[in-house]
């Protein structure tokens, strides 16, 4: 029985893919060997057989609806690489522009806080009623950092004479 | 305005008209080159829908990649080269999918070929050519994708063994096995053929 390698030595022969001396080889093994002749017949055989060609197959589509898929195709295909480009500009443009303008509109917080931080600061003196009705007294210590707020009926002289209780109390 | 005829240009002419964009020049390769390149995709896949898709599959890349085609072979050979890949990936794909069977392991084994007696009918002989192609189709048909790939691009498409290797990324000690076992079912399938007709 032949051996496999042999097999495909006798096919790479038939082939014309072995060098000048393994060609010289494998004649020199054949002329002792008739079943490696009978193998290699059918190889030739077939290979010849094979040479006839392919069965013509015709596209069984007409030209027209054949291209029309493949333009759609193409077409289709083209369009997310231009909607791709634009997507890449807005990228860019959130890559780029969107952390400076985020840097920018913090800086300008922090600059409308400073500015408004001065207008925060307490005016202690100044404390302001809704009601026309209501009269106070602050009094303010600084040691305490405590400022003491007394809240009085207008209209009620007798609460006038008594302004012992604070009504509200403010500390800092 | 005036459309171009392009029928009267050579492949070349096309090629060049296309790699600037003109899409009628284009239509004009498929039209030219459209039952080849089905034709392949079909021998390799043996299944017509499958054969379409992946012939207009290819012709979809090679607009894409057309820049990239220097005129080193002819148009026809690089668009048969392109689907002939396709084709390769989508058996790749399939057999990723299927279990391995008993009949897969052996591809390369030879699996019942190895144990086959030597066909002496020959089965070119008193056969008309038109007759010949039609048994080879027929036992093409039966051989597995493997053995039918090997034997298609060495038969048809005249690749060499290292050649072969690099499209299907196999080693050539696969491929010669390969091509072997597919010519020797080969073998015994047309002679069958012939001899059922004999009788």
């Amino acid at each position: 029985m032949i051996n496999h390698d042999f097999e495909l030595k006798l096919q790479a022969y038939l082939d014309d893919e072995l060098s000048a001396g393994e060609a010289a080889e494998v004649e020199g093994r054949l002329t002792q060997d008739p079943e490696g002749k009978a193998l290699l017949a059918e190889l030739r055989n077939t290979r010849t057989a094979m040479s006839a060609g392919e069965l013509e197959v015709k596209l069984p589509e007409s030209r027209e609806f054949y291209w029309s898929k493949i333009e759609r195709e193409i077409e289709r295909q083209s369009r997310p690489v231009a909607e791709a480009s634009k997507l890449s500009w807005f990228a860019w443009v959130q890559r780029h522009l969107l952390p400076v303008s985020g840097v920018a509109l913090l800086f300008c917080l922090l600059a409308v806080m400073l500015v408004h931080s001065e207008k925060l600061t307490p005016q202690y003196g100044e404390t302001e009623l809704a009601s026309d009705d209501m009269g106070s007294y602050t009094f303010r210590d600084q040691q305490q950092k405590m400022t003491m707020v007394w809240l009085y009926d207008r209209n009620d002289d007798s609460q006038l004479a008594d302004q012992s209780a604070p009504a509200n109390m403010e500390e800092e | 305005m005036k459309i171009k005829d392009h029928s009267a240009s050579s492949d070349e002419q096309l090629v060049g008209a296309a790699k600037k964009g003109d899409m009628r020049a284009f239509e004009e390769l498929v039209a030219r080159h459209r039952d080849k390149i089905y034709a392949r995709a079909f021998s390799m896949m043996r299944n017509e829908d499958e054969a379409v898709d992946l012939s207009q599959e290819a012709w979809v890349k090679s607009w894409q990649r057309l820049k990239q085609f220097q005129g080193e072979s002819s148009f026809g050979t690089w668009m048969t080269r392109i689907v002939i890949n396709l084709c390769l990936d989508q058996l790749r794909r399939r057999k990723r999918q299927r279990t391995e069977s008993i009949e897969e392991m052996s591809e390369e084994s030879g699996g019942v070929e190895r144990q086959m007696p030597v066909v002496n009918v020959n089965p070119t002989e008193r056969l008309e050519r038109a007759e010949l192609r039609k048994k080879i189709d027929q036992a093409l048909s039966q051989l597995s994708h493997e053995h039918r790939t090997a034997l298609v691009l060495h038969e048809f498409e005249d690749m060499e063994y290292k050649e072969i290797a690099r499209t299907t990324g196999c080693s050539i000690g696969t491929v010669m096995s390969r091509l072997f076992y597919a010519r020797r079912k080969m073998a015994v399938l047309l002679a069958n053929l012939k001899t059922e007709e004999l009788k």
